[in-house]
């Protein structure tokens, strides 16, 4: 047999397998350097790379005043290294034993900025953060943030090889930015979370994905509510309330809600 | 010194033009820098003396020796140098023919009768005298009657070159390397911002720098003191530098030992920025207060995961010098039922390592939410008695109770918690007073924390 005959079929041959830099514009990018799974298979599957990229801006915007980024960042951070976890600025108190019940150890919280830092501060603080070896991950909530100063942390990022997670205001959406992922998140009906990717190295994403919630304590507890919105809340079982001290709670008073 | 072997005299000086070498005494910081060669260096004139006979051989012979003496990379400024048996021979040599390079060593220089008679600091004052007399060589100052010259000159011109020849022992005051840095610098002009005066620090520092090294210590902590004009009435201030004794000081401490000079100008700039200077600034002045010994560093053998970038704690100085020690918190967990008593968020300066927390905590915290407000927030009541926030709160989940009768100083606690759901803001942890009945006036529902 010639070797010509044990060729394949020039029309089998996959497009994706001629070069590995030839980009179609129907796939997603290929993989960036490094990248941290989501913890959610759904969102993951959409990201290239899959999962939050590792050295370069993620931008999360959110209506102002709400602030759902733990549900998203909370495995991510947990599983991204041992070193602290910056958060710049960060617009309440985190809660740590709820941190480090979901695997973001108390001891690696690290909140910069704590008390009113103003806008330039805090980017200062986030780019020191950024160049700090020891810190493993950065979360900045930069609302008034132009794009030149989001530049300078992405590339700070870039250089030293960090995750950096920025939260905006979603009147942002409009701005230009650097960032090489954007996602758009808001609170969306059964306590679950609606993720419109607004940017990302690729094809536009039409459909927003729905998340549910987490944990997945919570999850179960929220699922024990049952289809039926209009039920009064039930109560919390016991097993869960490790830290009930008083008196043994009288039957759940019943709200119509 | 060691009386069987020849002795070995260099003179080191800073060429003329080159002063501007960033230091504050750069021929003070090259005698420090040249401690870790021979014990025996001095300052005499305006040149430094050394002797390195006895070390020769550690280093594997003389030119190798000056190789690293005069090694760019590491000296702190580029010296020039003279060579000879004595001292005084030396120093002659290198005010005739400075020689730059550790090969120039070996190259010939003039013969001691041969060295012109002004080199010889005694005889600087006799040198109309020997002009006159047609004295223009050590050679020939020597040749003259020895009664005559004492005579003449005095006892110092004949024991000076007993010395530079080599047949009466040399002795100077030998350079030590002092327990405590302490350097000044005069500024060249008035400084008003207290900025500015990084400038002269940063000169300060590089000396600083020089001693550490030496020493192989790193600084804790340092103090740094300006001089204020003291004809200005202002100078008689009062307030977190300045004490009305006319200086200001300023107090910079690191939690780990630095060598590094940069960290440390760093923290002095942020610091600076907040000082308001009373009157002008004349002199500056830097002083160690605590040093430390530094480990070594052992390389491996393997190329190690290179770290880029600042150490954790030079972060943290650097952000607690420039927002305020209120600016970076660290969590804690705390054994305590009650919500706002169960973390507390404290600064770097007071941690303490504490033990994991347990089990039992991570089983039960997984309910709680990511977001605790810093004061439980009072809500509205919708008229059919569903609390308000944003909008009408679903209740999702609870009661649950949590009730703890304070013996400390911490809120007294009769709670009911629910989890909540707002259509804009997503799931709340809002709970329910109950002992509001009582007092009226006072908010039934709360919201305390955000699922996030």
């Amino acid at each position: 047999m010639s070797a010509l005959s044990r060729l394949p079929e020039p029309a089998a041959m996959p497009l994706d397998s001629l070069r590995a830099d030839v980009w179609r514009a129907a796939s997603l990018a290929a993989a960036p350097a490094q990248t941290v799974p989501t913890g959610d298979a759904l969102l993951d599957a959409q990201l290239p790379g899959g999962g939050w990229p590792r050295g370069a801006l993620t931008e999360l915007l959110q209506d102002p005043g709400v602030h759902n980024e733990w549900r998203l960042l909370l495995p991510a951070l947990a599983h991204c290294g041992s070193g602290p976890v910056a958060l710049v600025a960060a617009p309440h108190r985190p809660f740590a034993p709820a941190l480090q019940a979901q695997g973001l150890a108390a001891q690696r919280l690290l909140w910069l900025c704590a008390t009113s830092a103003s806008p330039a501060d805090a980017l200062w603080a986030s780019e020191q953060a950024l160049r700090c070896a020891a810190i493993d991950a950065v979360l900045a909530w930069l609302p008034q943030a132009r794009p030149e100063q989001l530049r300078r942390l992405h590339s700070a990022a870039a250089e030293h090889n960090k995750l950096l997670f920025v939260l905006r205001d979603a009147r942002a959406q409009a701005q230009a930015s650097p960032a090489v992922l954007r996602l758009r998140i808001a609170p969306d009906a059964d306590a679950a979370l609606c993720v419109h990717i607004v940017k990302r190295r690729g094809p536009a994403l039409e459909t927003p994905l729905r998340l549910a919630a987490r944990p997945a304590v919570l999850l179960r507890l929220l699922a024990a509510q049952g289809p039926n919105q209009g039920l009064p809340p039930v109560p919390i079982a016991q097993s869960v309330m490790q830290h009930h001290t008083g008196p043994t709670a009288p039957p759940a008073r019943r709200f119509a809600v | 010194m060691n009386p069987g072997i020849n002795p070995c005299w260099l003179a080191l000086g800073v060429p003329v033009g080159k002063a501007a070498t960033g230091l504050t005494a750069p021929l003070l910081a090259l005698g420090w820098w040249s401690l870790q060669f021979t014990p025996w260096v001095a300052l005499i004139e305006d040149a430094l003396v050394l002797e390195i006979s006895a070390s020769e051989r550690l280093f594997g012979g003389r030119q190798a020796l000056l190789q690293v003496l005069l090694d760019p990379a590491h000296a702190p400024l580029a010296a020039h140098y003279g060579h000879g048996d004595s001292a005084l021979l030396a120093l002659a040599r290198l005010r005739t023919a400075p020689l730059r390079t550790p090969e120039a060593l070996a190259a010939p220089v003039l013969a001691p009768d041969d060295l012109p008679v002004h080199t010889l600091a005694a005889a600087q004052a006799h040198l109309p005298t020997l002009e006159r007399l047609g004295c223009r060589t050590w050679g020939q100052l020597r040749a003259l009657p020895r009664g005559g010259v004492a005579r003449r000159f005095g006892a110092g011109v004949l024991s000076a070159l007993d010395q530079a020849y080599g047949s009466a022992p040399e002795t100077y005051a030998w350079l030590r390397l002092p327990e405590v840095f302490e350097a000044s610098l005069e500024l060249a002009a008035q400084v008003e911002a207290a900025p500015a005066l990084l400038f002269g620090a940063r000169r300060l520092l590089a000396q600083l720098q020089v001693w550490l090294r030496t020493r192989q210590h790193g600084v804790q902590a340092l103090e740094l003191r300006w001089q204020l004009d003291t004809r200005r009435a202002s100078a008689q201030h009062y307030d977190a530098h300045h004490s009305g004794a006319g200086y200001g000081r300023l107090e910079i401490r690191t939690a780990q030992a630095t060598p590094d000079p940069r960290h440390l100008e760093r923290l002095l700039a942020e610091r600076l920025a907040h000082v308001k200077l009373p009157a002008p600034v004349l002199v500056l002045a830097l002083r160690s207060l605590q040093t430390c010994a530094l480990p070594g560093q052992s390389q491996s053998l393997l190329p190690d995961t290179l770290h880029v970038g600042d150490s954790l704690q030079q972060l943290l100085e650097r952000v607690v010098a420039r927002l305020g020690p209120a600016s970076v918190l660290l969590a804690q967990i705390q054994p305590d039922h009650r919500p706002e008593c169960m973390q507390r968020w404290h600064s770097p300066a007071s941690v303490q390592r504490q033990p994991p927390a347990s089990e039992a905590l991570a089983a039960a915290a997984a309910l709680y939410p990511n977001w605790l407000l810093a004061a439980p927030q009072g809500l509205g009541l919708s008229p059919d008695g569903a609390p308000l926030w944003h909008g009408p709160l679903a209740l999702l989940a609870g009661p649950q109770r949590l009730e703890q009768q304070a013996w400390d100083a911490g809120p007294d606690v009769q709670r009911d918690y629910y989890i909540a759901r707002s259509k804009a803001h997503g799931l709340l942890w809002v709970y329910r007073e109950r002992l509001a009945g009582a007092l009226a006036t006072q908010p039934q529902w709360y919201l305390h924390g955000v699922f996030g």
